[in-house]
């Protein structure tokens, strides 16, 4: 009997889909090309219209950009950082946790006091530092994010391999003639991936987040180029005279993540053995 | 020894515990389905039957303790001649207990971690603490466990499972019950404390008088204490009466083989032993008919068609079977 | 190095001690020795807890022990290196209790039967799938079911898939660590039937560990009874229920309840008073004193030799 999916799970789903959709179509999708200025079209509300350039459905930014445009290729630029950065952290991160979980040991011990360590700093806090040192630029972002990150995963790999590792099944294979490679690859990795799934998908919407909050601080995605944390870090100054420069974005960046959490909560509780109801 | 067959007359002997067609559903399919039984004041009967077929629940239903997924269709239950299913929830927290209680496999689960033994024996008497405590200690003494004295303040893991299970058997006694249901309560055990358990539960009913409703899986333990048995297939009841008599000449294909399948400490060794073909169907794919007929030797169309009814086939003891009578 | 001459195995001495985080170790099991020669089956019965377990994986190499030696085939197995412990499994298998952890549930059934076959380069691609087919008729499954995954097939059945897997290498020596006990009565005597006539068909020598007296009266030639860690005694099967000569081995035959209430209800009860002492604070002089309704003095102070009773082996001082 497979657990049944709840509408609600549907919808969460759908709006995922539907940012991942906009955000990979940008180019098609876009009414404007984000990037044209244009001085006389500046700080125009939702929903004007002109002549010469046609509608602008949630109005210009203040160098009159489309503002739908440049969030749309901003979508861009926070599934590209977030799918990135959670690749490299989650495959560090993984391979850490497997290693230190399957020789156990002084490997463990040093690898996982690395760990503590990496988690006792603010990651934000690394991140800033780095980027400020190395200078931003996209590549430099997705390897700060991605190498800042692994903690998390090493911690969970680590925790579902020493587990795992005490199954029947795993000393059947040492006794079949299995290397450790094989092992962990064949034996423990599919063992563990639910668990490490559900980890990635709550560091999802934590990129994205992080994604938004150095470029408003001016170290992740440089200007021109839009990205949501950007355009609301140049929107800020015009809160008063151009709410729609902040709250469109935000609210894009809000629901996104929330449904990228609400999911990996689910995945989290249908993945759990205890709530599978068997 | 203890063995003339008492035959179990229901009409004379008002039974302390009866259950009559228990019908428990899931997902709509009958997991137990039709089970009557009953047990008197003073005698050990045996619910046995291999993992899965609705043991555990049919004991959880008599307590109206089923898991939410579990639906009771039919069924009625009577404690003393009284209709337990008429009952409120508050008053079946007071027969809960005090005149039925229940003991559990895993003993070490079954009690709380964070209370003394004293504490949890005590709670089912009602008593003030000053006068419980005796009670306690009386209690601890008579189901055997050594130094009631030092032990009434120690927690749980401070004792063995043989020991846990005393414990939950004094709780479960304390207030004089008149049924004891016992979920395996040696399955956990090792065979040397098992027997001191077995020993222990057979004297409670003859000197107190509990009727016993013993659950396992274990033939060996049936055989052991049983007076009569009760032996289920896939939520059904295949064959019930004198434990003497069932094994002596069991009247179903079922339990027949299961009996033969047994290693023994007497049989040949090496001797292949009697198989049951295949496995006990999922509750999703019971067939119509009997449901054992995927597995009998003995199976027919008749048998494949049609529910054989519980059927006398002399002095109290009943198969479900078409052709009892075949079964040799 | 193989070869005939050779007991399949011969343990010696073999200790096992867990080291605790506070307090002294568990001396899980305490200097245990015995053989076994080729095609025979040896039975190795306790209660929980005793070390039975641990002693069949210090045999197959998965837990170091303290001191002592195995030898399997004439190799030695204790302080091996990682290639010459290789080696030397590719002649033992284990047969695990709990046949659901024992099978990866994300790998097919053909490809855990395979599994050896395959790493260690014997077979691959349409000769491996062969060989798994063979493997899985003889262990009673169907070729087909090399196709589907461990959680469509019942307890018994993921059982014969372990003991297919066990067989692929075709081992000289079979451990078989309870493989009946978490399977249902009515499965039990199929898993029996197979492993007596493989072992038969093969010729292995196979250590049978379990805790139910019957079960392993049916399946062993011999039998060594535990206790605490250590063999109480180890004699021929026949001898063993017949003849018991230790005060353990007559309460733990004494316990076993026999299927047939007119045996069981006849039989004299020997009660094993107390619970087991635990084998990190084992008791001094014969460890089994503080509930041997045979107890004397000398009991308390001095550990009983081993010593040839009739054609047993018994650990006791009053044995006779
Ligand atoms: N990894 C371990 N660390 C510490 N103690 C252990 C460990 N494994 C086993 N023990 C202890 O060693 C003793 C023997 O254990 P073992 O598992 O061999 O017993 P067994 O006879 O197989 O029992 P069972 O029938 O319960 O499986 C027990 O006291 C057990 O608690
Ligand atoms: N909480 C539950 N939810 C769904 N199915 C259950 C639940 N408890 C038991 N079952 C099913 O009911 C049947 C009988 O279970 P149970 O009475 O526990 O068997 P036994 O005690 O004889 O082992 C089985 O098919 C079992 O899978
Ligand atoms: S009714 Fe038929 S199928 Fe069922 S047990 Fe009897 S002979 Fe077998
Ligand atoms: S040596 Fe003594 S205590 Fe030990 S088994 Fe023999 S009689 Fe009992
Ligand atoms: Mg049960
Ligand atoms: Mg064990």
């Amino acid at each position: 009997m497979r657990p049944r999916i709840s509408a609600g799970i549907w919808i969460i789903l759908a709006l995922i889909v539907l940012f991942a959709v906009a955000a990979l179509l940008a180019p098609w999708v876009s009414p404007h090309d984000p990037l044209r200025q244009s001085l006389l079209l500046r700080l125009r509300p939702p929903g004007s219209a002109t002549a010469s350039a046609g509608v602008f459905p949630l109005g210009t930014d203040d160098l009159g950009r489309d503002l739908l445009s440049r969030i749309l290729y901003g979508a861009r630029a926070s599934f590209a950082v977030a799918i990135l950065s959670v690749s490299v952290s989650l495959v560090v991160g993984t391979l850490l946790g497997l290693v230190a979980g399957w020789f156990r040991g002084w490997t463990a011990t040093l690898i996982m006091r690395f760990v503590d360590a990496m988690l006792s700093v603010p990651a934000i806090l690394l991140a800033v530092l780095t980027v400020a040192v190395l200078g931003p630029s996209f590549v430099t972002l997705i390897l700060v994010l991605g190498f800042t990150r692994w903690p998390r995963y090493t911690r969970v790999a680590y925790a579902s391999t020493l587990q795992v590792a005490a199954l029947p099944f795993i000393a059947a294979a040492e006794m079949s003639g299995a290397g450790s490679g094989r092992i962990l690859l064949r034996h423990v990795l599919p063992n563990i991936a639910g668990p490490l799934l559900v980890v990635a998908t709550s560091e999802f919407g934590l990129m994205i987040l992080f994604e938004a909050g150095l470029s408003f601080l001016g170290l992740g995605i440089q200007p021109p180029a839009p990205s949501w944390g950007s355009i609301m870090s140049a929107g800020r100054q015009y809160v008063e005279r151009a709410w729609w420069l902040t709250v469109f974005p935000g609210l894009g960046l809000f629901t996104l993540v929330v449904c990228v959490n609400v999911l990996g909560d689910w995945l989290r509780d249908r993945l759990d053995p205890r709530s599978a109801g068997r | 020894m203890l063995l003339a067959p008492a035959p179990f007359v229901p009409a004379l002997f008002a039974p302390a515990l009866a259950v009559h067609d228990l019908n428990l559903l899931i997902d709509g399919a009958a997991v137990v389905d039709g089970v009557d039984f009953a047990v008197a004041s003073g005698e050990v009967m045996a619910l046995v039957g291999e993992s899965g077929c609705g043991k555990s629940l049919t004991a959880h239903a008599i307590m109206r303790l089923l898991p939410d997924a579990v639906r009771q269709g039919r069924g009625r239950i009577e404690l003393d001649g009284e209709n337990l299913s008429a009952l409120s929830e508050r008053q079946m927290r007071r027969v809960r207990g005090r005149r039925i209680s229940m003991i559990f496999q895993e003993p070490q689960a079954a009690l709380d971690p964070l209370s003394t033994v004293g504490a949890q024996v005590a709670e089912a008497t009602g008593l003030p603490r000053s006068q419980a405590r005796e009670a306690v200690l009386r209690m601890l003494a008579e189901v055997g466990i050594s130094d009631p004295a030092r032990r009434i303040d120690q927690y749980p893991f401070e004792l063995s499972g043989g020991m846990c299970q005393r414990v939950m058997i004094a709780s479960a006694l304390i207030a004089r019950p008149a049924v004891l249901i016992a979920d395996e309560p040696t399955t956990a055990l090792d065979v040397t404390i098992q027997a001191q358990i077995l020993d222990l539960l057979r004297r409670l009913a003859v000197e107190r008088g509990t009727a016993i409703v013993l659950i396992t899986h274990d033939m060996g333990v049936v055989a052991d204490i049983a007076d009569r048995v009760a032996v289920m297939y896939a939520g059904r009841i295949a064959e019930t009466g004198d434990t003497a008599a069932i094994f002596a000449a069991p009247r179903h294909p079922y339990t027949a083989l299961l009996l033969a399948a047994l290693p023994r400490l007497t049989d040949v060794p090496r001797s292949r032993l009697a198989v049951i073909e295949g496995r006990v169907p999922a509750p999703a794919e019971f067939p119509p008919g009997c449901r054992f007929a995927g597995r009998c030797p003995l199976a027919d169309d008749h048998c494949r068609a049609e529910v054989p009814p519980l059927r006398d086939v002399g002095s109290g003891h009943l198969s479900a079977c078409w052709h009892s009578e075949a079964v040799r | 190095m193989s070869g005939p001459g050779h007991d399949a195995l011969v343990v010696a001495d073999l200790a096992v001690h867990y080291p605790a985080r506070n307090g002294p170790p568990v001396r899980a099991v305490d200097g245990v020795s015995f053989a076994l020669a080729r095609n025979e089956t040896l039975g190795l019965v306790g209660e929980s807890g005793c070390g039975k377990s641990t002693v069949a994986r210090a045999i197959v190499g998965l837990q170091p022990p303290t001191r002592g030696s195995v030898k399997v085939d004439g190799a030695e197995i204790v302080g091996a290196s990682r290639a010459a412990l290789r080696a030397a499994r590719a002649r033992m298998q284990m047969v695990f209790q709990d046949p659901v952890t024992s099978l990866n549930p994300r790998m097919t059934v053909g490809e855990a039967v395979g599994e050896p076959l395959l790493v260690r380069g014997i077979a691959r691609g349409a000769a491996l799938r062969e060989r798994v087919a063979g493997l899985l008729t003889e262990a009673g499954l169907r070729p087909e079911d090399a196709g589907r995954y461990p959680h469509q097939f019942s307890g018994g059945q993921r059982q014969r898939i372990v003991i297919a897997r066990a067989l692929a290498l075709r081992p000289a020596l079979l451990v078989c660590d309870e493989p009946v006990s978490a399977l249902d009565v009515s499965v039990r005597a199929q898993i029996l039937n197979l492993l007596v006539d493989l072992q038969r068909a093969h010729g292995m020598a196979c250590l049978f560990v379990s805790h139910d007296l019957a079960v392993v009266r049916h399946v062993c030639d011999r039998v060594a009874v535990m206790y605490l860690g250590r063999l109480a005694e180890l004699a021929p099967r026949d001898a063993l229920y017949a003849e018991p000569r230790h005060p353990y081995t007559r309460a733990l035959l004494a316990a076993v309840p026999e299927p047939d209430p007119v045996v069981q209800r006849a039989k004299p009860r020997v009660p094993l008073v107390g619970e087991i002492p635990s084998p990190a604070h084992m008791p001094s002089g014969c460890r089994f004193h503080t509930r041997c309704p045979m107890t004397q003095a000398i009991c308390r102070t001095v550990e009983p030799e081993w010593r040839q009773v009739g054609s047993s082996l018994v650990a006791c001082h009053f044995a006779g």
